[in-house]
């Protein structure tokens, strides 16, 4: 029974996810309503809340592309907070003040380190203005992103809006290119159902907006997050969209709105970041559980079924793969799961090449290798993750100040 | 335009640690020694694994034990072939038997045929050698005859005139009735032996007819000797297809008796036919080398490690097997072997080593 219930969810899971890539497809090319009503004549003030940690010089670049925006510059400012960086971050922050004089820099730094959620709360307190955007300080901006951003909240009901994340470095290695692929089938194709609903689960840290009301509703939640008493700094986007959704409001991504971000090149950092991002997911799940009336009861059932079923799908894919390895350990050398992999690579790239010349994959036959990470992310992710869930180790911008490469920020 | 920096922040957040309620902190350490034990755990598992698979791709000693029973789909199908083998061998050689017995009766009835055929020609011969004789003789006296018979129709055309002179010596007197009835009797006797003698004239030409020329008493000779002969061609027609036949089917069942003879080695007819339970294994090809009559037979706990000696190799079966590797699940390809077992368990467990310890205890 155990066996057939667990196959019958893990079907459910692989049914949702692929329609939901198919039906998103579907949506994109034949629904109007996917798309949300945007009135660029709206022209809320906005405040730019920059949590920097350890980011060196990258955050000069971030500030830098801010200063870019074609947003009317008297209605935004940046409000940069350090996180007690161990490296040169805060003089670079400094330095952007002093350079982008054309828009508003208010530089801040917290009085110890208390991770990004806190950093973004303790930023909010000095911000006055309608719209906050909460932003990451690796990404680079497109002058558009704040204008699209502000357009969506033209529907009344839509509390949250993301934009699009692209990445910079597609053909630096092989890890990267996979994870241009998976970046963009996720924004252009996964998230466009939750679109439709506008009930979107979770936006992207990296380009968050939100309405400073709701944020300010939401923020002690934020402060008050523990996992038996341990601070949680992590997943701070996926909570506030769930909280965004529990309190009524929408929660859409605007795909126009783009940043581009550096995506680990390495195994382990990228390792750390899907931990990290896993563990958000895992958390989110138990909460969801926690509160699972609330939730039917509240929610587009589009929304719950992938609150509910994204996290079970991914124990069930670890349960599924390690049935799979003991049962039949040659199964996953097949030429089937090889052919679907490299199939979907050609159709992705293909249309990366065609709608986002940047993010062209020079080898796309290298998503073959996305089925070894498959296999390793399901099998050792969701337990690590359900192991750690105490750890408040954000894994990817740990440094020390030994390791720190102390820029020249005053030139 | 004013870009002020901002006082450090007036809200630091405070260890939560440090005010952790004890419930927080019982189910905390709890947590923390569940999952370090669990995480030593997966570590130790994905170790286990990889070891597993490495050993398994890289030993050649390993054999799968099959337990074979009598209600064993391949040992019944394997009995069926046998009994339908056996059957066919019977209805073989039944049918070799009849065509045997009809082989024996057509060649000594071909003989009598043939027998026969040397005693009709000679009697065409005698009859041709007769006929040379005695055609001559009859023609000559055909001809004499024909000459006598033309002397006698000379003599009785005189009748007609005697005959009226009877009348008139009885009219006038001259004779009695008696006399001329006497006198007409002798003279219708001639006529009636000129009859016969003319019948005779006839038969006796056609007697030369038949003595000189090819006559439908040689004919018949002659087409029976036709028909003799081509029924002894047909018989040889049938003796050569009948006896192929034979072959053939003498051929089948020899074909048949040997394949029986081979089944019998095979693993599936000792198991469906052994009275004791008897034990096999499954060896791969690549590890054909550990698989000899005599090598012993290791059990070992978690299939590899702490082996004990449970036997030995009885007889390696030539036929080739394919079986799922215990392991990989990949299909490989093989033979089995018999093993002499002390311990009955050791038929259970998913692997066996040959010849040696895989791992040297």
């Amino acid at each position: 029974m155990a066996p057939l219930l667990m196959w019958l969810i893990m079907v459910l899971c692989l049914v949702i996810s692929l329609g939901k890539y198919l039906f998103g497809l579907i949506l994109r090319l034949a629904h109007p309503s996917v798309k949300i009503r945007k009135d660029y004549t709206f022209e809320p003030s906005v405040s730019v809340l920059m949590p920097c940690y350890n980011e060196g010089k990258t955050v000069y670049e971030t500030m830098e592309s801010i200063s870019k925006s074609n947003y009317p510059a008297d209605k935004f400012e940046i409000i940069a907070q350090d996180d007690c960086s161990a490296d040169d971050s805060y003089a670079w922050m400094l330095k952007a003040q002093r350079d982008f004089s054309n828009i508003r820099i208010r530089v801040g730094r917290n009085k110890e380190n208390c991770g990004k959620a806190r950093t973004v709360c303790n930023a909010l307190q000095h911000s006055t203005a309608e719209i906050i955007i909460s932003i990451d300080s690796d990404c680079i901006f497109h002058p558009n992103a704040m204008r699209e951003l502000t357009a969506s909240f033209s529907e009344p009901k839509v509390g949250s809006v993301g934009g699009r994340v692209g990445v910079r470095n597609p053909n630096e290695s092989v890890i990267t290119a996979i994870q241009t692929l998976v970046y963009y089938a996720a924004f252009e194709l996964y998230k466009i159902p939750e679109n439709w609903t506008r009930s979107v689960c979770c936006i992207s840290g990296c380009l968050f907006a939100i309405r400073r009301e709701l944020l300010l509703e939401i923020e002690p939640a934020i402060r008050a997050r523990h996992w038996f008493g341990v601070p949680v700094n992590q997943g701070e986007d996926r909570f506030l969209t769930h909280q965004t959704l529990l309190r009524g409001f929408g929660t859409y991504i605007n795909t126009d709105a783009l940043c581009w971000t550096t995506v680990p090149n390495k195994l382990s950092v990228l390792f750390k970041q899907q931990l990290r991002w896993r563990r958000s997911i895992v958390r989110d799940f138990f909460f969801t559980l926690r509160s699972l009336p609330r939730h039917v009861f509240r929610l587009h059932p589009n929304t719950v079924l992938t609150l509910v079923l994204t996290p079970l799908g991914a124990i069930i894919a670890l349960l599924v793969v390690v049935n799979s390895l003991l049962s039949d350990p040659m199964a996953w050398a097949g030429p089937m799961p090889m052919i679907t992999a490299l199939a979907i690579a050609a159709l992705l790239s293909w249309w990366i090449k065609k709608r986002s010349v940047h993010e062209t994959i020079a080898h796309p036959l290298v998503f073959g290798a996305y089925i070894a990470w498959a296999i390793a992310s399901s099998l050792f992710l969701t337990p690590l993750a359900l192991c750690t869930m105490d750890s408040a180790d954000w894994g990817t911008r740990v440094k020390t100040l030994e390791e720190v490469s102390v820029g020249n920020p005053n030139s | 335009m004013a870009t002020p920096t901002l006082e450090p922040d007036v809200k630091p957040v405070k260890k939560a640690a440090g005010k952790q309620p004890l419930h927080y902190r019982f189910i905390l350490a709890t947590y923390r020694i569940f999952a370090i034990a669990a995480l030593y755990a997966v570590l130790f598992g994905v170790i286990a694994y990889a070891f597993v698979m490495g050993f398994y791709a890289v030993n050649t000693t390993w054999a799968a034990p099959v337990i074979l029973t009598a209600t064993d789909e391949k040992s019944l199908d394997f009995r069926e072939k046998l009994i339908t083998s056996q059957q066919s061998i019977e209805d073989l050689k039944v049918d070799a038997a009849k065509m045997d017995a009809g082989l024996k009766e057509m060649r000594s009835h071909r003989d009598a045929l043939l027998a026969l055929e040397p005693e009709i020609a000679s009697a065409i011969d005698r009859e041709r050698q007769h006929n040379r004789v005695d055609a001559p003789e009859l023609t000559a006296l055909d001809r004499q005859k024909l000459a006598d018979d033309a002397q006698t129709e000379q003599v009785l055309a005189q009748l007609d005139g005697m005959q009226a002179n009877i009348q008139k010596d009885l009219a006038s007197g001259l004779i009695t009735k008696a006399d001329a009835a006497s006198q007409l009797a002798a003279l219708n006797q001639t006529a009636t032996s000129y009859t016969d003698s003319r019948i005779a004239q006839v038969l006796l030409t056609d007697t030369v007819l038949d003595k000189t020329t090819l006559g439908s008493t040689t004919l018949e000779a002659l087409e029976k000797q036709a028909e003799l002969r081509s029924e002894a061609a047909q018989l040889d027609v049938s003796i050569q297809v009948a006896d192929q036949e034979l072959t053939e089917d003498n051929r089948q069942i020899s074909r048949l008796h040997d394949a029986i003879v081979t089944a019998k080695q095979s693993p599936y007819y000792l198991n469906a036919t052994g009275q004791n339970l008897l034990n096999f294994a499954f060896v791969p090809y690549d590890n054909r080398a550990s698989a000899t009559p005599g090598s012993p037979i290791y059990d070992c706990y978690l299939n590899m490690i702490f082996c004990r000696d449970v036997g030995t190799v009885v007889t390696r079966f030539p036929g080739e097997e394919q079986a799922l590797h215990p392991i990989f699940k990949t299909q490989i390809r093989g033979f089995l072997i018999q093993m002499d077992l002390r311990h009955a368990e050791s038929a259970k467990s998913k692997t066996l080593f040959l010849g040696r310890k895989p791992l040297l205890f």
